[in-house]
């Protein structure tokens, strides 16, 4: 900022920053599932694939909570999906210090069968740990909440994480399988990216397949 | 970063908004102050469809890549910092949280650096149509992080350059009781840590106080 130069507001510099494309809001996802048993041949497949190699995986135990928004003052919104609000943090004590991350996951596009991967738009925002309280107050309702264990490699951009899920309360596994996700945020029009991110899943086969899932068809209701 | 007190500057009949800036600019530059360019700082509110809950949304230009809200749910007010993309979200959130643009409201000014302290001459704009609504002052003193401790320096400091119109006690912001979550006795913002969300809620008031006389004059006097 030099003296001639007035500050732009905050606001009007994101809507140009997102006007010309350059906030990465698109998710890009493919997951699947391996069983316990068979993790440690996954880990060893990917530790060569990855670009963390000397490294070693990097290890992670998040807690995650979703919150969801309804408009409930209008009676026809209640019948349309909520807003959903994903709260993250990292239970491990050495991570204290660290932001809450604050995720928005919109609808998947999965219309299109050429296109490889299923692609959301997606907010992931840092925030202080407020957060919950904020929520809450803002008239979200806590829909489920899990924690999470697990390996975190990066491609390039791809990240993929294979990690089992928990109950919060007593620490008990949900199932006897990690879930295998590969996933990039871009911004919008990089579809090139999942064509990388087939080429990816591809090598991975036959040990886990990694799909596009489409959420919807799996919810309890 | 350091303590910030925010003051409002009285404005009489005699001289605009942008006189007395000039004019204070002109003393601090008499001071050998320097100016480093112009500060903004803003306030949006997003007002709940469902019940009073109101969400404030502001900018500083001093932290360039946050995003400070308070959620004021007339009992209680909850501090959230975000990224700058928190914004975006707040557009995903419309219609339950509307954006009342009307009440958008905006400090703005030159940006003095002098020794240790940082001084801003904010004019308070409102609405798109920019309507002025007054003069606020920011002085920063960046060694000191405890407000009780160098309030009397910045107090001196004030009194240099604003004279008659300076303030002699500590902003009631610092005054005031605030419940302690890790103890049963309140404590005062004086002998806390000072942080960044404290100037913005600094500002909140008296951006607060802007709307509420501009709601009053639109009501009449009779309603």
């Amino acid at each position: 900022m030099t003296s001639e130069n007035q500050p732009i507001a905050a606001m009007d510099s994101l809507l140009q920053a997102s006007k010309v494309n350059i906030i990465p809001n698109q998710e890009y996802l493919l997951q699947g599932s391996i069983l316990d048993v068979q993790v440690q041949r996954l880990l060893h497949r990917l530790k060569g694939l990855c670009d963390n190699v000397e490294t070693a995986p990097e290890q992670f135990h998040d807690y995650e909570a979703c919150f969801s928004l309804r408009n409930i003052a209008d009676e026809q919104a209640i019948h349309t999906a909520p807003l959903l609000l994903r709260v993250r943090r990292s239970n491990d004590p050495a991570d204290s210090h660290m932001p809450w991350q604050l995720r928005y996951v919109g609808n998947p596009e999965l219309g299109d069968t050429k296109r490889p991967t299923l692609v959301r738009s997606c907010f992931d925002i840092s925030c202080s740990p407020s957060i919950m309280e904020f929520l809450t107050e803002m008239g979200c309702r806590l829909e489920f909440e899990y924690t999470v264990r697990g390996y975190l490699f990066r491609k390039g951009r791809m990240k993929i994480t294979v990690s089992k899920i928990f109950r919060p309360m007593n620490q008990e596994p949900l199932s006897g399988s990690y879930l295998v996700e590969l996933s990039l945020l871009a911004p919008v029009g990089a579809d090139a990216v999942a064509e990388d991110m087939r080429v990816f899943a591809e090598k991975l086969k036959p040990l886990v397949i990694l799909e596009k899932i489409d959420h919807r068809r799996i919810a309890p209701n | 970063m350091g303590v910030t007190i925010l003051v409002p500057y009285p404005l009489d009949n005699k001289k605009t908004g942008p006189e007395v800036v000039e004019e204070l600019s002109k003393r601090l530059l008499a001071m050998q102050a320097t100016q480093t360019g112009h500060f903004l700082v803003d306030g949006d509110v997003f007002e709940s469809s469902f019940n009073k809950t109101k969400i404030h949304v502001m900018h500083n230009s001093e932290y360039p890549a946050s995003v400070f809200s308070i959620l004021d749910n007339g009992q209680k007010q909850i501090p959230l910092i975000t990224d700058l993309i928190f914004d975006l979200l707040m557009l995903k959130v419309n219609p339950i949280y509307a954006s009342r643009k009307q009440l958008k409201i905006e400090s703005k000014g030159p940006r003095f650096e002098l020794g240790d302290f940082l001084v801003k001459l904010g004019s308070v704009t409102m609405s798109q149509s920019q309507t002025f609504k007054g003069l606020l002052i920011e002085v920063d003193y960046r060694p000191c992080l405890i407000p009780i401790i160098c309030w009397e320096l910045i107090r001196e400091f004030l009194q240099g350059f604003l004279g008659q119109y300076s303030p002699t006690t500590i902003p009631v912001y610092f005054t005031n009781s605030v419940p302690n979550p890790h103890h049963p006795v309140p404590y005062q913002k004086s002998n806390d840590t000072y942080q960044p969300i404290d100037t913005v809620q600094q500002y909140l008031e008296h951006f607060n106080n802007y709307r509420k006389q501009t709601i009053a004059l639109m009501m009449g006097p009779n309603k």
